[in-house]
């Protein structure tokens, strides 16, 4: 038998709870605009934030703010250019930016 | 609606082992994430990366990355790291170790593995003290540092890791600082691509242990004293001694070509032996 290869575990069976509330709800802002999800690059996952604060002390735009579960949330979805540095400073995997691999992708090529 | 998740995730555990044990603001995760990113980008696939790792907190990597992993005794994973290397010389070995673990218990195998040059990437993540086991301090705790086992101040110097593995023969090394992401992102990617034993010293808070005991504030503080206080090769080079005494400099310390020690070893196999010789390749 096989062990599971990434390609097997990206598509079908996330880790997310559904139980959770998506991050984006707890921002009133974010739900000014309807659909969390679409309305922000930025997305924190919950479940796996342990609430240290770095991507909220290091977002250049301010996108990011520390919810009352001591958690971050995306308080300003409209502010976020995507300079991915929460995404790449987040120790517990938290944070992901929609189309990120791309970017990357052309960063590691000219670097 | 499918839920966005990091694209790190392919190259995780995630099911099984997370969230992870590292404490909030540990810089080891983004340690993790850089070298993910510096494999993804050079386009390696899974089966051809082989982790090895020791004990301590940044030797639990490998219970997160879906690689070939090994993880083994404290201090011991550039002793079974070479041997991996030498019985499989198409891996692409990499040994992710602490400061403790490479450095004191493991201190002479670091040193022997650069001498000899064997194509193995290192990745040593200091964060100046023994995290796990309660923030004892280690060979890279800098001197006047108040750890659990240094009470009143610590009065031994530090290592330079950088210096000492430069002088002892490594190929590649490299400093980088949890901070500055970006960098560390291309020093480790550089560090695999290159032939020959080769090191990245990546600098991470420890807000714990370490970070508690000097007062150095949270996590967020740490690495902003890591921005403020690091200074690049290009620059700490117009810098007179005076001015660089208590800053980090970051970037590649030390790059030079010498011969790699499989290849050497296939040489000697094929000379000592002719046609009859059976050294993996």
């Amino acid at each position: 038998m096989a062990r599971k290869t990434g390609q097997e575990s990206t598509g079908n069976t996330p880790p997310v709870d559904p139980k959770a509330p998506p991050a984006a709800a707890q921002a009133p802002e974010a739900a000014a605009c309807g659909q969390g999800e679409t309305c922000s690059y930025v997305h924190i996952f919950q479940e796996w934030c342990k609430g240290c604060g770095i991507c909220v002390a290091f977002c250049p735009k301010h996108v990011l703010e520390m919810g009352r579960n001591q958690k971050a949330f995306v308080a300003r979805p409209g502010d976020c250019i995507r300079c991915y540095l929460c995404a790449r400073r987040c120790p517990d995997f938290a944070v992901t930016i929609t189309e990120e691999l791309e970017r990357i992708r052309q960063e590691g090529a000219e670097s | 609606m499918a839920a966005i998740l990091p694209y790190e995730y392919k190259y995780l555990r995630a099911k099984k082992k997370f969230p992870h044990v590292w404490c909030p603001g540990c810089g080891i995760g983004i340690v993790m994430g850089s070298i993910i990113r510096a494999i993804d980008s050079l386009g390696w696939t899974k089966n051809e990366i082989m982790l090895v790792s020791g004990i301590g907190c940044t030797s639990r990597m490998p219970v997160y990355l879906d690689f070939n992993t090994l993880h083994t005794m404290h201090g011991r994973a550039l002793a079974f790291a070479t041997g991996v290397k030498l019985a499989n010389p198409g891996l692409k070995v990499i040994a992710v170790m602490g400061d403790g673990d490479a450095l004191a218990i493991g201190g002479n195998h670091v040193i022997h593995a650069a001498r000899r040059n064997i194509d193995i990437t290192s990745i040593i993540v200091n964060n100046f003290n023994y995290g796990m086991t309660g923030g004892q301090h280690s060979p890279t705790t800098p001197m006047n540092a108040v750890t659990a086992t240094s009470p009143h101040g610590m009065i031994e110097p530090g290592f330079d890791t950088c210096a000492l593995l430069s002088a002892a023969g490594a190929s590649f090394v490299a400093r980088a600082t949890v901070y500055h992401v970006i960098e560390m992102d291309g020093l480790i990617r550089q560090a695999l691509e290159k032939k020959g034993f080769s090191v990245v010293e990546a600098l991470s808070p420890c807000p714990t242990n370490y970070g508690r005991a000097n007062r150095l504030g949270d996590a967020v503080k740490m690495m902003e004293d890591m921005r403020d206080n690091s200074v690049t090769v290009t620059k700490a080079a117009k810098m007179t001694p005076e001015e660089l005494s208590g800053k980090i400099v970051r970037g590649v310390l030390a790059e030079r070509e010498a011969p790699e020690y499989t290849d050497l070893y296939r040489e000697l196999c094929e000379r000592v032996q002719g046609k009859a010789a059976e050294v993996p390749k």
